[in-house]
């Protein structure tokens, strides 16, 4: 989190983590569509030419909440493939939550569980302890054939600590609650640490309320394929 | 860029509009609006920096200018007006004295003022008399000629203006929108290739210390060695000087089977005797403390001696070892005990892979060594600007022929391994410890000089030792 008292404006970190191919890139590319135009940000994506993250994508949200104080939230995603993990270190600093998105494929379960472990080093290497970062799984590409099923991963989700959402991000399906659900577990962290609701008298809901007031009805978007 | 902080990194910041932007691209942008619409334009950043300026003076502000007082006003409006900071999103509109009005835009990206335009001045259509406002500025002023000048002064709609305005900062947002890609994509390349360094530098401390342990362990390994072999080597003198004394009546007759009995202790004492030994050469060679002691030899003589040393063993089994030589070969300088050692031990290495009544070789002739001039890269593939880094001379190549079972290719590079066999079942089957090729290549070594083979399965091996003439001074 970074807070700028001159500007009155607090700037909230979240980083989309998981194994390459995944949808990281496409969850940010539907917030960014679901989204009405006042107060998005351009999505920018530093992307090679077959289309995977180079380096990271970000989108910026600016939500000027009742209280005065602008709350800017920066959507990042890091490049998946294995060879750029200096990259992924890099784009995890000054992360206040991570939303990790897995695919919900049956044999993509080991490149899920590597890249989880990998955020766990990567957070540990930026001195940070994988167990204070709030973090939301989503189980992304529902739509696909050979899939963990629902009630599987519910009976796994029951046993963790993470909030566990299913995602077709493609059509634009529970990307939004993650997201929402995501902002959320980090701005409790945020509220834990620093007290914002009696510092600024701010609270997760102005912000989530603003959020959703602005999150386009049709949350399933057509098929581009 | 040198402005951006490591937070600017982490949080994909915008830094300031003046590092973003490239003032003459600006001013090009700027210009083609001026030509298009006619109207003046000046950018400033927030900091008030004015980063371009495309305008031309209007005659009323010529003739305005013109006038003491006049100047005074026109001097106060034009500051004020680029001191003036929309303060949301929106456009100001900031009139003058002489019924013209500047638009002030402001330059917003990602929810934050960077910047304005200043549009103007221009005349709202609406404005067809000369304003009071100008008439109070001077008494001096003549109206007809304020009139005619006002004329001249370009004329937009508001609304013109204010899609003149939009289109702009359109077309900025863009700009700045590829900068701040670019200037985060250098940002973010600069701080991987810093932290691969990082990680880079702790791996190689990792493996430097890992290497200097080894480094420890291996030396530890050699004195253990040595010392083990020397333990071991003095009681089996005992046991072997004890044997032959049995065997030659000293204590006694023996039976026939005793006699066989005590030959087997002699024998396989003095088989071990020679394996202790061995490991004691690869160990004092592997510490480099083996000394060569180079002498002026006959290498004929040398393999004439090789081939008497071996033939009983070749004769047990009806192999032929035959020898050959040029004429030209000259005196060679090297160690001759260690060079005997080498050409028995390839010798016997052949017969002993050579089936029955197979043969065995021994050849002698001058060469040329190519020997690489660059001591500090040993490692360096020699063929590398072979015709710089090289330079022919004389040698001495020692052949060892057999018609023998042969090396599988992939096996060659291993075979001067120590304690390394071709086939693990071939220890038991053809008997040794795997260290004789060792110890030839360091002896080799130790004289400066090559050795190679050559094989082809079923068909037989070469083995090929070329020593250089002039020896370096080590030798």
């Amino acid at each position: 989190m970074q807070l700028d008292f001159q500007a009155r404006e607090l700037t909230v970190k979240l980083v989309y983590y998981g194994p390459a191919l995944s949808g990281k890139t496409t969850n940010l590319q539907a917030i960014h569509r679901l989204l009405s135009p006042d107060g998005r940000g351009r999505l920018m994506t530093l992307e090679t030419r077959d289309d995977r993250t180079l380096f990271f994508d970000l989108l910026p949200l600016t939500i000027n909440t009742e209280m005065g104080l602008t709350v800017r939230i920066k959507l990042f995603t890091v490049p998946g493939q294995v060879i750029h993990n200096s990259t992924r270190k890099l784009v995890l600093q000054g992360a206040d939550g991570v939303a990790f998105i897995a695919d919900s494929q049956v044999n993509e379960v080991r490149a899920n569980q590597a890249s989880f472990k990998d955020l766990r080093r990567n957070l540990r290497e930026n001195g940070i302890d994988p167990t204070t970062m709030p973090v939301v799984i989503q189980y992304n590409k529902r739509d696909l054939p050979n899939i963990r099923s629902e009630e599987e991963i519910k009976r796994m989700a029951s046993m963790g600590r993470e909030r566990t959402y299913l995602a077709t991000a493609t059509h634009g399906n529970g990307v939004m609650e993650t997201f929402m659900g995501l902002l959320e577990a980090a701005w409790e962290n945020l509220e834990q640490q620093h007290g914002l609701r009696q510092r600024f008298g701010l609270n997760a809901q102005m912000v989530t309320r603003d959020l959703r007031q602005r999150f386009s009805p049709v949350m399933e978007m057509p098929d581009h394929g | 860029m040198a402005d951006t902080k490591p937070a600017d990194i982490a949080y994909g910041e915008i830094s300031h509009l003046e590092e973003l932007i490239d003032r003459d691209s600006l001013r090009e942008v700027c210009r083609s609006f001026f030509d298009l619409f006619g109207l003046s334009i000046r950018v400033f950043s927030a900091r008030g920096v004015l980063l371009a300026s495309v305008h031309e003076e209007r005659s009323i502000c010529r003739y305005v200018n013109s006038l003491s007082r006049g100047r005074v006003a026109c001097s106060e409006t034009v500051a004020h007006a680029q001191m003036l900071v929309p303060g949301g999103s929106g456009t100001v509109m900031h009139p003058c004295f002489t019924g013209a009005i500047y638009h002030i835009v402001p330059i917003m990206y990602d929810g934050r003022q960077l910047g304005r335009i200043i549009l103007g001045p221009f005349l709202p259509s609406d404005v067809n008399e000369v304003p009071p406002s100008l008439i109070a500025i001077d008494p001096k002023l003549e109206h007809d000629r304020a009139r005619l000048a006002l004329a001249e002064m370009p004329r937009v709609r508001e609304q013109t203006a204010q899609r003149i305005g939009a289109h702009l900062r359109g077309v900025l947002d863009l700009i700045l929108f590829s900068g701040h890609k670019a200037q985060l994509t250098s940002a973010m390349h600069l701080a991987t290739v810093r932290e691969n360094y990082r990680e880079l530098g702790e791996k190689n401390t990792r493996l430097q210390e890992a290497f200097d342990k080894l480094k420890e362990l291996d030396r530890l390994k050699s004195n253990f060695l040595a010392t083990v072999s020397h333990e071991l080597r003095t009681p089996l003198t005992s046991i072997i000087g004890y044997s032959e004394m049995l065997e030659a009546g000293i204590a006694g007759d023996l039976s026939p089977e005793q006699a066989g009995f005590v030959e087997t202790i002699r024998s396989k004492g003095e088989l071990l005797l020679q394996l202790i030994s061995s490991l004691l050469d690869l160990n004092k060679l592997e510490r480099g403390q083996l000394a060569i002691s180079p002498e002026y030899i006959d290498p004929r003589a040398v393999i004439v001696e090789v081939r008497e040393t071996c033939l009983p063993e070749a004769e047990k089994r009806r192999i032929r070892v035959e020898l050959s030589w040029h004429d030209d070969v000259p005196i060679v300088q090297a160690d001759p005990v260690r060079l005997r050692q080498i050409l028995i031990n390839l010798t016997s290495n052949a017969i002993k892979f050579t089936a029955d009544q197979g043969q065995v070789r021994l050849a002698v002739r001058t060469t040329e060594l190519l020997a690489a001039n660059d001591d500090d890269d040993v490692d360096e593939d020699p063929s590398l600007g072979a015709a710089l880094m090289m330079s022919p001379e004389r040698a001495v190549e020692f052949s060892v022929h057999d018609t023998g079972i042969g090396i599988p290719a992939d096996e060659i590079d291993k075979i001067f391994d120590a304690f390394y066999q071709v086939d693990g079942s071939s220890t038991r089957e053809y008997g040794g410890a795997g260290l004789g090729l060792s110890i030839a290549k360091s002896l080799v070594d130790a004289h400066h000089g090559t050795i190679r083979v050559e094989s082809e399965l079923g068909r037989g091996t070469t083995f090929f030792v070329v020593l250089p003439q002039t020896q370096p001074d080590a030798a």
